[in-house]
């Protein structure tokens, strides 16, 4: 079956309708946001199963020839993709149905952002990159400050200025990729690329194009701009959420899709599994320090990254799909806890896992959702993530990394201990309001994505991706006795040490970087980049 | 002097572009350092408008032969960028304003002191 809807309206229709429907009263506003984001999902249901069980669908712009045309491409890698956004905007739209912020120009700014990035995970030009990611930078920056908090301006602007510099970069990145191959298309540029008489000549292009997407993927000394954006606290929770759940994977799509295309200059796999493993490490430290509990599951975002990229640079095939598996789990379970969140700081009134206790009784269907994203977050048995970590972990079996993974997981249950302890206890006031049944529904239905994600994990793979590996191993005993041992030793740790260093976390908290520091860390990430280039090239 | 004459000006642009970032590095007033991204931005612009350029080429417009004319990919390209970077700078001191009229300083150190007051 021919997929014959033209993909350009997959990215032009939302924010269109943004527009256009602006001007109209906001209840029909409202509708017709909803009749969108039906149609985006029947699309994208069909575009994926158009790809997975046909062919690739390659649109090109103007009947200009392949090499030449502006180029969007759904393939095995994008689609997937795709389809989770669509999804996760749906679900996010539903939640926040009855929120108090949902006036137009967040609607209209959360459409655009939703059309930015389906381009992105479309597009087969750099340019075109360049160009949606800049759009998606200005977007986020708007909506990042939308409820104008306190701090907000200054995360904002810290956020838009990192990386416009980062974007600079990838500019000028491309325009050396232009002077030396003449294109643009990420397939042609693969080709000529490995047609190069001298291929040092591409390692300039590769630092810079590689620097500015670490810099959107928030690798090591690059995620400085990431908690302050996806734990702002003026953000409202569908932003945040839609922020980790699927902005961030856009850096890692294009980390995937941007190393594929230089592959015939250089392959930088070994450099960046140890990157995302440091940047797993440095990521759930600092979580475990944060007392904000927004801001615990930014600082977490960090540390799930780092793994997801570490996943898909192991260079095994397993741990890449893996890894490629991880992010819609990630998508999944951070989208939940960070709704969840929202619900529950709204509730209490505060952002503090100390003053926040109680969860449970005082709003049983949000503690529910928020502990199956905890469970699913941890890699618990018989959850989503579980099956995503097992098959890393496969990818790596024998090696000294299959310990860092112990680490890495570890610190994962370290930090959601200590987010835990908002779900037990005994709430201070007794209340039960009206609720929203949007917003929990939502995050139930959340909730039961990671349990199914689980169960079905190893058929959930073959259906996204294609590759059919048996997952009998993750439901083993021995898993599960190594999830509870880890998981002893986290409340352990957490009781016996992490309570006891409060003035150290203290220390740890407060401390920030300056935006001159910030770019000096940009500037040292992109000479070591060089220098591993010129090393291995 | 015979490395000065070598040079070309697409050399200086990418010096441009690290003097920016250098800018961006060590300046801690807060419009300077939006003066040297806005300069990184217009270094890189001008770097891949020199990309493919022929002495002598005439500009791409209807009715100039194929082989005169300059490559329009860059121009065509940098036309969005240029609007693109004009934004991005329009907001960041539309943002910095903010900044500074609740804040009171345009220091980025002293800022970030007074963030958590």
């Amino acid at each position: 079956m021919p997929f014959n809807v033209s993909l350009h309206l997959l990215v032009l229709i939302p924010v269109t309708v943004g527009a256009f429907g602006y001007f109209l009263p906001q209840k029909l506003y409202k509708c017709m946001l909803f009749a969108t984001n039906v149609a985006m999902v029947m699309t994208a249901i069909s575009l994926f199963i158009t790809v997975r069980w046909g062919e690739d669908v390659v649109q090109l712009l103007a009947g200009w020839p392949h090499g030449i045309a502006i180029k969007l491409v759904a393939d095995q890698y994008s689609t997937p993709m795709v389809l989770l956004t669509a999804v996760f905007f749906f679900g996010t739209f539903i939640f926040s149905t009855r929120a108090g912020y949902m006036d137009r120009v967040f609607l209209f700014l959360f459409m655009m952002l939703q059309s930015t990035i389906f381009g992105l995970f479309l597009s087969g030009d750099v340019f075109n990159i360049y160009v949606l990611l800049e759009l998606g930078m200005l977007t986020v920056g708007i909506l990042i400050m939308y409820k104008r908090d306190k701090q907000s301006v200054y995360d904002g602007m810290l956020y838009l200025m990192m990386n416009f510099i980062g974007m600079a970069f990838m500019l000028l990145g491309i325009g050396y990729l232009y002077r030396i191959t003449g294109v643009l298309d990420i397939v042609a540029l693969h080709e000529r690329l490995g047609m190069l008489k001298d291929p040092q000549s591409a390692v300039v292009p590769y630092a810079m194009i590689i620097t500015a997407v670490s810099l959107k993927a928030a690798l090591l000394p690059l995620f400085g701009w990431l908690p302050r954006a996806h734990g702002a606290p003026s953000a409202p929770a569908i932003v945040s959420a839609v922020l980790s759940g699927i902005q961030v994977k856009v850096g890692v799509y294009l980390l995937v899709r941007l190393h594929w295309m230089f592959e015939p200059i250089l392959d930088a796999a070994p450099f960046f599994a140890v990157l995302g493993f440091l940047t797993s490490v440095v990521g759930f430290l600092l979580a475990v320090a944060q007392k904000d509990i927004k801001l615990i599951l930014a600082y977490h975002t960090i540390s799930q990254v780092g793994l997801i990229v570490m996943g898909l640079n192991l260079g095994t095939e397993i741990a890449f799909w893996g890894g490629m598996y991880h992010i819609i789990n990630h998508a999944l379970f951070k989208g939940l806890l960070f709704l969840s969140a929202g619900i529950i700081i709204e509730e209490y009134g505060t952002r503090y896992y100390s003053e926040i206790r109680g969860v449970f009784r005082r709003m049983p269907i949000v503690g529910i959702a928020a502990l199956a994203g905890v469970l699913g977050i941890t890699g618990a048995p018989f959850f989503n993530g579980s099956i995503s970590k097992y098959f890393i972990q496969r990818g790596i079996e024998g090696n000294l990394g299959e310990l860092g993974l112990y680490l890495i997981n570890f610190g994962t249950i370290l930090s959601f201990v200590k987010y835990s302890t908002i779900l037990f206890g005994r709430p201070s006031v007794e209340t039960p309001p009206e609720r929203d049944p949007f917003a929990a529904g939502v995050a139930l239905i959340f909730g039961l994505a990671c349990l199914a994600g689980g169960i079905f994990g190893g058929p959930a793979v073959a259906l996204f991706y294609g590759p059919e590996y048996a997952v009998s191993g993750a439901f083993g005993l021995e898993k599960i006795v190594t999830f509870l041992l880890t998981l002893a030793l986290g409340v352990v740790v957490y009781v016996g040490v992490v309570k006891r260093i409060g003035d150290f976390l203290a220390d740890v908290r407060q401390f920030k970087f300056t935006f001159n520091q910030v770019t000096v860390f940009l500037t040292a990430f992109f000479v070591i980049l060089l220098t591993y280039g010129y090393l291995t090239v | 002097m015979a490395f000065l004459e070598q040079l070309s000006i697409s050399d200086l642009t990418v010096a441009l572009f690290f003097l920016g970032l250098y800018g961006a590095m060590s300046q801690r007033n807060i419009i300077k350092t939006i003066m040297s991204i806005g300069i990184m931005d217009i270094a890189a612009i001008t770097f891949i408008m020199l990309s493919n350029y022929q002495p002598g080429a005439r500009p791409p417009i209807a009715g100039v032969p194929g082989a005169q004319m300059a490559d329009p990919v860059p121009q065509a390209l940098m036309i969005t960028a240029i609007v693109i970077g004009v934004s991005v700078i329009a907001m960041c001191l539309a943002m910095f304003m903010r900044v500074a009229y609740r804040y009171g300083t345009a220091d980025w150190n002293i800022l970030i002191r007074r963030l958590d007051k």
